[in-house]
């Protein structure tokens, strides 16, 4: 069975990076995954070490397109087929894991029928992979449109702001709304210090948020992202990537 | 049942032969890919054979890239030409079945890889072309025979694709020609009823779904597929009216899933019983009453149409699933359908358009009437619409005349009923019926909104009704 992870959480909050750090432990450890930038905002194929410019939202414009030309040069196409097939074109297919970009938002017609074709698509793709990692913006646009239908594991990253957590809370209630699939919810505590520590604890504590996790402010993370060095070449023994190793075991891997 | 070296099941569909586990690729988007279907007569075909031109697949070099074309012949007692892309359709779901087989794409762009797994497995193309036409001949047993050739050859694959082009090129054309009157079947679509619950998309060969992006000939891949899916067959049933495009299957399945809602859907017709509208729709016709004519405004246009109301708003009044007699959504494409509101007149009854959009369908504009029809650079009000339909001499100035005698013979105080006219509550004059239930939107000029009256199995009979604004 394919396990479902989706990252999420207020920007800023180093949401990508704990996606990326989750990607290469996984992947490090022999499973076939795929990774999904489902935040038109972050840059996780960068982050990555990838440099992907084709999306869903370019294969999906494609189809839509050539679908709605008022005289079709061939009526009676196979629009699955071909979507599918430049679905498959998009993906990139990395060292040990597979990358998809969900990409911009669509434009102003109708898309019902081009989504329904990519969640029929996508259902199939992701059963060829153990895991799934997806960083998803905090809207949780493309589960509202369950074009990826269920989530096994959904994290919630926040640092030591309270907006941090606000934004956990208010992901928290929006599973609810969706009424998606999610079968758990956990937060990952971010860019902790002897300083916040104890107030991290405390406000998940509060807020009833299962906290699985605490990844310590790691200065090599810093240092790699100004020197645009990708997050995936980071050491295995920095701080970062063996709280890493310890949230991996609690998801269950 | 034959064995073969590898596993078949629907459930390797959506197998992903990733680069490090290929051992070739077939066609794609750096080589050539080809596939065709072709019917042939009986004596043709040597049942179950797979020919080979050019080199098989153990004589292939480990990852690389080949030209492929694969043309399959069926025959049969009921297979016809008009079956070959139903058929063909069908390659893309049966060499997914494969185990290690990926296939993307159709025709001319096929793209296909072999697993080094599979390839492990079998020396030559053979088994895999006897496992796929296997699957053929079990799911549509219409195919009694069937062979199929595999060209890998570059010079031989080029010299297929060209006679397959001009083969897709007739077929292609056949598909255009094809009318509501030539199939049994039309197809329904309920993939807006999520959020437009008695919506009931009717799609038919003249009728291209709301949103433009369903034709008859998706609607019948997808229906033999999943019956059960979003799409599903309608038999049309008997012909209750050519004209107004009016089936006795289509009135039962709006009355069905509309939960009775309505009972009707006129398929070519705007003012009775017309085509519910999702809120996806392309574009939305509206009525003018002032001029008896129909304008249409399309989704990207941004400014308002002459009755002083934008899409979004007459999208808003228009979807959810509604009949609206006065406005009516629809596909881009219905405006090529020769059949296109012929009930009310067709392109005759047209009198607006954005400029953008009557520029990208001008060729389906008959030409007599290309100049008559006013966009926003002639028209951006009643009055101004009115004077270059009149300049113009557009075929709805001549039932203005006709009207206006009708007028006066009836009525007798002229100036009340040029005062009634200037409140759009002026109903098309010629040979319109109040429908058995209608939803007549009532708006005021210049202002979006209004409201809705709807009668249901009314009978009115008026004496004289005088219409003036409220004075405060």
């Amino acid at each position: 069975m394919t396990k479902v992870i989706a990252i999420t959480g207020k920007g800023g909050t180093g949401k990508t990076a704990v996606a990326a750090l989750l990607i290469r432990s996984l992947s490090k450890k022999g499973k076939f995954l795929l990774a999904v930038d489902a935040d038109a905002d972050t840059n996780l194929p960068e982050t990555l070490g990838c440099e992907n410019v084709k999306t869903i939202g370019d294969a999906k414009e494609f189809l839509q397109a050539e679908i709605t030309k008022p005289r079709p040069d061939n009526p009676d196409m196979n629009k699955e087929s071909v979507l599918k097939s430049k679905v498959y074109e998009i993906i990139e297919e990395m060292p040990g894991y597979d990358l998809l970009v969900m990409g911009r938002p669509e434009g102003s017609g109708c898309y019902c029928y081009v989504n329904n074709l990519l969640r029929g698509i996508m259902d199939k793709l992701i059963v060829n992979y153990d895991v799934v990692i997806i960083d998803a913006e905090a809207g949780l646009e493309h589960f509202s449109r369950k074009i990826i239908r269920d989530i096994d594991d959904l994290i919630v990253v926040t640092d030591a702001s309270r907006r941090g957590f606000r934004t956990a809370e208010r992901i928290h209630e929006l599973v609810d709304e969706l009424g998606s699939n999610v079968g758990r919810i956990h937060v990952i505590a971010n860019k902790v210090t002897d300083a916040n520590s104890e107030k991290l604890v405390k406000l998940a504590g509060d807020l009833k948020l299962n906290m699985i996790g605490m990844i310590p402010l790691d200065p090599k993370i810093e240092e790699m992202d100004i020197k645009g060095i990708p997050l995936f070449e980071i050491q295995d023994d920095s701080v970062a990537a063996v709280e890493i190793e310890n949230i991996i075991q609690k998801l269950g891997f | 049942m034959v064995e073969f070296p590898f596993e078949i099941s629907p459930m390797f569909e959506g197998e992903r032969v990733r680069k490090e586990g290929m051992f070739v690729e077939l066609g794609g988007p750096k080589s050539l890919g080809l596939e065709l279907v072709r019917a042939a007569d009986m004596d043709a075909i040597e049942d179950d054979k797979v020919t080979i031109v050019g080199p098989d697949l153990k004589e292939m070099e480990e990852g690389k890239t080949y030209p492929w074309a694969m043309v399959f012949n069926i025959g049969g007692e009921l297979v016809e030409p008009d079956l070959e892309s139903v058929v063909e359709r069908r390659v893309h779901d049966f060499i997914n079945y494969c185990q290690g087989i990926m296939h993307l794409n159709q025709r001319y762009d096929v793209w296909m890889r072999v697993s080094k797994d599979t390839a492990a497995k079998m020396d030559s193309f053979e088994p895999f072309g006897k496992a796929v036409m296997m699957l053929f001949k079990t799911e549509l047993p219409f195919i009694e025979k069937m062979q199929v050739t595999f060209y890998t050859d570059k010079a031989e694959v080029e010299k297929q694709l060209e006679a397959a082009k001009e083969i897709f090129k007739a077929r292609d054309a056949r598909t255009k020609d094809l009318r509501d009157e030539d199939v049994d079947v039309f197809y329904g679509c309920t993939l807006c009823q999520s959020f437009a619950p008695t919506n009931v998309c009717v799609v038919s060969p003249d009728r291209v779904s709301l949103c433009g992006a369903i034709n008859w000939f998706d609607g019948r891949a997808a229906a033999k597929v999943d019956p059960e899916g979003p799409q599903f067959s309608i038999e049309k049933g008997e012909l209750l009216d050519a004209k107004t495009g009016e089936y006795t299957g289509v009135n039962d399945i709006a009355k069905k899933l509309s939960a009775g809602e309505f009972d009707k859907i006129k398929l070519h017709s705007f003012f009775d019983s017309p085509h519910t509208s999702c809120g996806c729709f392309e574009v939305v016709g509206f009525y003018i009453p002032e001029v008896d004519g129909i304008g249409w405004v399309n989704r990207e246009y941004q400014g308002m149409a002459p009755n002083g109301i934008g899409f979004s708003t007459m999208a808003g009044q228009t979807g959810g699933g509604k009949q609206i007699v006065g406005f009516l959504g629809i596909g881009v494409a219905y405006f090529y359908s020769p059949k296109f509101i012929q009930a009310d007149g067709g392109w005759n009854r047209v009198v607006w358009l954005p400029a953008m959009l009557k520029e990208k369908i001008a060729e389906t504009i008959p030409a007599d009437l290309i100049d008559k029809i006013a966009t926003e650079n002639d028209a951006t009000d009643i009055q101004s619409l009115k004077a270059f339909l009149q300049d113009k001499n557009h075929p709805i100035v001549a039932t203005w005349a006709a009207a206006e005698e009708e007028e006066e013979e009836e009525e007798e105080e002229e100036a009340e009923a040029v005062a009634a006219a200037a409140a759009p509550m002026m109903m098309p004059a010629a040979g319109f019926q109040m429908p058995a239930m209608a939803s007549m939107p009532m708006m005021s000029t210049g202002k979006a909104g209004g409201i809705k009256i709807t009668f249901k199995k009314a009978k009115i009979s008026i004496e004289r009704m005088v219409i003036s604004e409220k004075k405060e």
